[in-house]
């Protein structure tokens, strides 16, 4: 019967491979489906958080933060609720992470606020006595790259159809009306905060968002990620 | 002899089957053997011969064959339909174990005695509120509320220095009373000290009602002000400002409903209740 095979080790290996892999397909294919569509309710990031997400990105923070929540009751007691897979459709790439030196930040929005990241970032050890994190000064100073992630936006909009624009989802708009909401969104978060140069350099943006003097410092495009993250 | 034991179901199955399995691999061998002695085979060699070593074309054994293609049926009504997919699930066991977990913790913490739940408010503290209040509840430099303090005649006086917003109430303005009448206010509101009761009538009834039990969408009550009860209701909204107000907020407060059960809620009012230092 398979003395043909038994004579042509690459197709045996072929076979060899199609036979275990079947096994693997009946498992996995028929959940991964269904869960890789978009949950309920969850909306593709404005090009605020698409910025803030670029810093989470650069600074690696990624390195010591998961943003994933198992099922355990350990877990979900100190996280909330468990992660699904839904959650993440609008994640490229995703930021699970593979080791946690700092807490999970999967629910972070729930129950920090942007007062307290400011502290966080200025200075660890002000609000976690023990935290080994570094801090990070520089998000104070450098202005988020708001071009950018509006590119990421309008591009994944277009290549992967993720829902800007639609009913009842994230608006992105032209390149000036992406900019009036970024200011719009980073208005009370800069109002939550407590640093002036970050005040000052934000100032211009009230009365014109696409002013030349207009900064968002890459800290409010950060925060505006992480109290996303719900 | 915990392995021997057959009484239990596994057990007595494993050893029948190993007793089966035992006695079937002497009886086939001997079989097999008898036929090596005395049968000699009169079909025909095949053609093909690996190293000189051919085979016979004998027909396949019948209960073999059948055996075989049961078995591929089998496989294929297994992998398709039998294989248990929709039988385990991981979120179900952790449902399963949160259930059971609440239940047995909700059973618990109804025989505890104060101390224990304050103790147990206290863990919960660590967790949910030091990062913000500081391990001591002292706020960290005015990061947040100093615990310390609120619940206590000082915090009152605070209260009447600064203003207040946030609970989901309209703003209360800062200065509204001060110096000694302020103090006077204070003490009747946090020890119920009489000489306060009629400056409290005057200054603050309006709002928070003429026995200070609060009116809704007005003022919270301030009856329960440094008791559990009061912590209770800030962990339940949060406090949150709107951006624009006039009177000075330290920051916002998450609402922390999602975070804590009724029970975790209660033990955690106890212990913050206890911080102030009168």
């Amino acid at each position: 019967m398979f003395s043909w095979l038994e004579k042509n080790p690459f197709f045996f290996a072929v076979f060899v491979f199609v036979v275990i892999a079947y096994a693997g397909l009946v498992e996995i294919l028929p959940a991964f489906a269904p869960n890789a569509r978009p949950i309920e309710n969850r909306k593709p990031y404005t090009a605020l958080e698409i910025a803030g997400r670029q810093v989470y990105i650069k600074e690696s923070c990624n390195a010591c933060h998961s943003q994933l929540i198992r099922p355990f009751k350990a877990e979900t007691d100190r996280y909330g609720e468990y992660s699904k897979s839904g959650e993440y459709a609008y994640d490229r790439p995703f930021l699970w992470g593979s080791k946690r030196t700092g807490p999970d930040l999967m629910r972070v929005g729930n129950y920090r606020t942007t007062d307290w990241h400011e502290n966080h970032m200025k200075l660890p050890t002000s609000v976690v006595p023990n935290s080994i994190m570094p801090s990070y000064p520089h998000l104070f100073n450098k202005d988020a790259d708001l071009q950018t992630a509006y590119a990421e936006a309008l591009t994944v909009k277009k290549v992967f159809n993720v829902p800007y624009d639609e009913e009842g989802q994230t608006k992105l708009g032209s390149y000036e009306e992406a900019l009036k909401m970024m200011v719009e969104q980073a208005t009370p978060i800069v109002d939550a905060m407590n640093d002036a140069s970050v005040k000052a350099a934000f100032e211009p943006c009230k009365k014109d968002p696409s002013a030349s003097n207009c900064e968002i410092k890459e800290i409010v495009a950060l925060i505006a990620y992480l109290n996303s993250l719900k | 002899m915990n392995w021997f034991n057959l009484s239990d179901n596994v057990n007595l199955l494993s050893i029948i089957g190993a007793i089966v399995i035992v006695l079937t691999v002497f009886i086939v061998a001997g079989n097999a053997f008898n036929q090596m002695k005395k049968n000699k085979s009169n079909a025909e060699l095949a053609e093909h011969t690996w190293d000189g070593i051919g085979e016979y074309k004998n027909p396949l054994p019948l209960g073999w064959a059948l055996m075989f293609v049961l078995l591929i049926l089998f496989a294929l009504w297994y992998f398709l339909i039998g294989y248990p997919l929709n039988k385990y699930s991981s979120i179900g066991e952790y449902n399963e174990s949160v259930q059971e977990f609440n239940a047995k913790y909700d059973a618990k913490y109804s025989s505890l005695d104060d101390d224990k739940k304050i103790q147990m408010g206290e863990r919960l503290f660590t967790l949910h509120c030091a990062p913000c209040h500081g391990l001591t509840g002292d706020g960290i430099n005015g990061k947040a509320q100093d615990l310390t303090v609120w619940g206590s005649v000082d915090g009152i006086l605070n209260t009447l220095e600064h203003g207040s917003t946030g609970l989901g109430y309209g703003e209360m303005p800062a200065g509204l009373v001060e110096g000694e009448d302020a103090k006077l206010i204070a003490e009747f509101i946090v020890k119920g000290n009489e000489k306060g009761k009629e400056l409290f009538a005057e200054n603050c009834a309006s709002c928070h009602g003429d026995n200070a039990e609060g009116i809704e969408d007005v003022a919270p009550a301030l009856n329960v002000y440094g008791k559990a009860e009061f912590i209770a209701n800030v962990l339940r909204s949060g406090k949150d400002a709107p951006s624009d107000a006039s009177v000075k907020v330290i920051g916002r407060m998450p609402s922390f409903i999602h975070a804590l059960s009724a029970n975790q809620i209660d033990a955690l009012s106890r212990y913050v209740s206890t911080l102030s230092k009168e």
